[in-house]
């Protein structure tokens, strides 16, 4: 059996951090990512389409919501994967089982997220490794070795004043072996978590984030990932994407905001993209067809995006069946023809090449994308 | 009044209702209306010595550490010391025995523990469920008399790994922890790997119940045989083949789960799902079994399995590194093994002959304390008042201690390594402790100073043992003591 260590990172360095953003309700990929050039896709949806000439090109078939502009620079820098039809075997059109059985990564114990971190070969998952930002530990962290909800950079802190850390030091000074080398490293992230909480954050570049719950949240996200703290992990949720009725004002702030925080932290990161990857994700897609109020409904095949360092990514990835009748599966959905796994394992062994991956996604045969 | 309460509970879909809990605590001023035993703070003495003397080392082993006045009533249980702790650990041997009235009322508040049948579970929100069992746990940890069975407890359910967030896991993991691991978690090995391998929280977290053999050649489900070797029984190199475990996995098809108004949650052995064939496990025949004799097979595979050498080995190895050390020396193990197999699985006979081993007296204050044993341990060395709430449990998700979570069927480890990476959470920890900062929380510095003599005997009973002049002076120094000393190396060890 392989050992599990859990121990902290002073010096978070060499760290990659996965940023995960998952879109609540089921977001309509069709929305994010029109097929412009399908006339399938004008067909089905008259009321509701978006033509090619408004479209952010991706290629001969695809293009971003016109309302991601924002992120134009980062597909022509090579920085945005985009994929369609994806998603995961869950064919209820629950947003509970869905979501339940994505974070899962499957029928096993535990959250994707959280085997990710604990199952390594030379396990390096620290105290401060996954984060999540909000109220509470999402499914996909359960049973990672450390996980933190936070709000704000305060519920971060350490709660010892400093003459607390020193009497502490004086203490563990004498302590040697492993156990003395993990004091040590866990002084040195003191640090930093103190000179995290020591000045106003300013981001790089001149991004400047919105003021929405999302913008807030990746800012931090950046602040964290600045701070070199060994954080490997931050989930982020996005809700709002049950648009059953009247999806064009429903659905038009949060295609907006989703793109402008994304284009904001890739801006603000800079260079410290390179150690960064984005993963946007969502429990499914909606129905092709637009139903009697403008809204749709609960689908299948849906959209996932990639964001990283420039050149590293920029691909459109859909194995995409077409628009007619006959390729639409139950009610009228985009077939799952991607499974969300193969989207996450290469992004997963890119971060840690020793995490044991048979552990992560248990049960599923992966298949290069 | 409890119906009603539960009642309301199942109909109650407010997560802010379960975030409100908590309010169901006894104070100790109220303790006179629960008609319970009054049990008044008494003045204590603090060990003296340099180091851990026997009393505070076989507390820490046996219990989730010490209390205020633990140490003094063990030793008033007779006049020589050696016979004091022997006398406490037959004590401990014997949990039925041990009058724990004022924990249970403690964790009487917990509703949806109590749902019986089993099919009652699933009227609740798994939320609920998960709060509820994750309180008690930790409930009983720190305020059960009962320490030994709860140390055990914790102990078996690592063993008997079952991970809440899979699948129907979450409705069926409460029961289990009632009906399977507690009652024989200080019982005989053989009836509780009888009670954990037909248990509905195993069966759908290993897949047994997916196990189906319709026709003869059919390949059945391997899962829980091959954990059922590997981890529950022989272990990873335990003499058994890859031959055994689909045999093992043959004589385990047909156990389901019922469905409906009154069969929800009962576990059925259905013979037309049951390979009815003969099987060779580990060397030992098992004849063909047309029909519901088929369920023996079970029956056979458990017996053979326990008689087992290796799963003696195995069982012992894993106490002894529970209650010895993350390496503990083979002649215990020997020992232990052997006693084992001698008492035919008895849990407490192997537990009094490894707490008479020469290793157990030797080997004091080396083991990491997990997580769960850190808060538990410092909310019973400090007297704390807790609900068990969700700030408190936090701690435990940042330590990645969480019981019920780990996601695998090994269990959490019992090795210091895999825990000294959680130093930050634990310092954390006793600064907000000792600041009262815990919502939920709270505990009476003063009045441990008062019942201890002062300062440096406060320290004394935190450390277990007479403070340094070093750790003296920086305890005195400090505006957070009991803080300083919780986070302290001394602390982090039992």
């Amino acid at each position: 059996m392989k050992q599990t260590k859990a121990y902290l990172h002073g010096n978070g360095d060499l760290q990659k951090t996965l940023v995960v953003v998952f879109l609540r309700g089921g977001a309509d990929g069709l929305a994010l990512v029109p097929a412009v050039g399908d006339e399938g896709y004008h067909r089905q949806r008259p009321r509701i389409a978006i033509s090619e000439k408004e479209a952010v090109r991706l290629d001969d078939r695809f293009g971003l919501n016109p309302l991601m502009n924002a992120l134009k620079p980062a597909v022509e820098e090579g920085a945005l994967t985009t994929v369609h039809c994806v998603g995961s075997e869950d064919d209820t059109r629950s947003h509970f089982e869905a979501q339940d059985l994505m974070e899962h990564g499957g029928r096993p114990g535990g959250g994707w997220l959280g085997r990710f971190l604990r199952f390594r070969e030379q396990s390096s998952a620290g105290a401060l490794s996954a984060v999540a930002l909000g109220a509470s530990v999402p499914e996909s962290l359960r049973g990672a070795p450390s996980a933190t909800a936070m709000r704000s950079i305060n519920d971060f802190a350490f709660s010892g004043s400093e003459d607390f850390v020193e009497a502490l030091q004086s203490l563990y000074r004498e302590q040697t072996g492993v156990f003395g080398s993990r004091a040590n490293d866990t002084f040195r992230a003191l640090d930093r978590l103190r000179s995290l909480h020591s000045k106003d954050y300013t981001p790089a570049n001149g991004a400047q984030y919105g003021g929405d719950r999302f913008s807030t949240n990746l800012r931090l996200a950046a602040q964290l990932i600045k701070a070199r703290l060994g954080v490997e992990a931050i989930t982020i949720d996005l809700g709002g994407w049950d648009t059953h009725i009247s999806q064009g004002p429903a659905i038009t702030p949060n295609i907006t905001r989703l793109s402008n925080g994304l284009a904001t932290i890739r801006r603000d990161l800079g260079a410290e993209m390179k150690n960064t990857t984005v993963v946007v994700m969502s429990e499914f897609g909606r129905r092709v067809t637009e139903n009697s109020v403008l809204g749709t409904d609960h689908g299948r095949g849906g959209v996932m995006f990639v964001m990283g360092q420039d050149g590293s990514e920029g691909h459109t990835i859909a194995n995409w069946p077409g628009l007619a009748n006959e390729h639409l599966v139950g009610p009228g959905d985009l077939p799952v023809t991607t499974n969300y796994r193969d989207v996450l394992r290469p992004v997963l062994t890119r971060h840690a090449p020793d995490a044991d991956m048979a552990k992560v996604f248990p049960d599923h045969r992966p298949e290069a994308i | 009044m409890d119906y009603d309460r539960r009642a309301f509970l199942k109909a109650s879909s407010s997560a802010a209702f379960v975030g409100a809990a908590g309010c169901g605590q006894a104070p100790d001023a109220l303790w006179p209306l629960t008609g319970l035993p009054e049990k008044p703070p008494t003045d204590f003495t603090p060990p003296s010595a340099g180091s851990i003397d026997l009393t505070s080392h076989v507390i820490n082993r046996l219990t989730f550490g010490p209390t205020p006045g633990l140490r003094t009533a063990v030793l008033r249980l007779a006049k020589r010391e050696e016979d004091a702790v022997e006398t406490f650990i037959e004590q401990q041997l014997e949990p039925e025995k041990i009058d724990d009235r004022r924990a249970e009322h403690r964790t009487r508040i917990f509703e949806t523990l109590k749902s019986e049948p089993i099919g009652e579970f699933y009227e609740f929100q798994p939320s609920l469920l998960r709060e509820e069992l994750t309180r008690a746990t930790l409930m009983r940890a720190v305020y059960s008399e009962r320490q030994l069975h709860e140390v055990m407890v914790r102990f078996w359910s690592d063993h008997f790994n079952i991970d809440l967030s899979k699948g129907e896991c979450k409705w069926l993991k409460p029961a289990d922890d009632r009906d399977v691991i507690r009652p024989n978690a200080m019982g005989k090995f053989t009836d509780l790997l009888a009670a954990a391998t037909k248990s509905q929280a195993m069966l759908t977290y290993l897949d047994g119940r997916e196990n189906r053999v319709h026709k003869p050649g059919d390949k059945p489900n391997e899962n829980h045989a091959r954990e059922l070797l590997e981890l529950h029984t022989l272990g990873v190199n335990g003499g058994y083949s890859q031959n055994d475990v689909m045999e093992v996995a043959r004589c385990l098809s047909g156990w389901r789960i019922g469905r409906g108004l009154f069969q929800n949650g009962k576990v059925q052995f259905k013979p037309e799902l049951h390979d009815s064939g003969k099987k060779l496990v580990l060397g030992q025949a098992i004849p063909a079994r047309k029909g519901m004799d088929g369920r023996k097979d079970l029956d056979d595979v458990l017996r053979i399995v326990t008689s087992h050498t290796s799963t003696a080995r195995h069982i012992a190895t894993k106490l002894c590194r529970r209650f010895i050390d993350d390496e503990p020396p083979s002649a215990a193990i020997d020992a232990v093994a052997t006693r084992f197999s001698r008492s035919d699985g008895s849990i407490p006979e192997v537990l009094r002959t490894l707490f008479h081993t020469e290793a157990f007296r030797s080997h004091r204050g080396g083991k990491f304390k997990q997580p769960m044993h850190l808060i538990a341990s410092a909310l019973r060395v400090t007297d704390a008042e807790t609900d068990a709430g969700r700030p408190l449990l936090n701690f435990l998700t940042r330590m990645g201690h969480m019981p019920f979570e780990y996601p695998s069927p090994d269990g959490y480890e019992d090795a210091a390594d895999a825990w000294q990476g959680t130093l930050l959470w634990r310092w954390n920890f006793a600064a907000r402790l000792g600041r009262k900062q815990i919502k939920g929380t709270n505990l009476n510095r003063s009045r441990l100073a008062k019942r201890s003599g002062g300062l440096a005997k406060v320290a004394a009973h935190i450390l277990n043992r007479k403070p340094s002049v070093e750790e003296l002076a920086a305890v005195e120094a400090s505006d957070n003591p009991v803080g300083l000393l919780l986070a302290s190396p001394g602390f982090q060890w039992s």
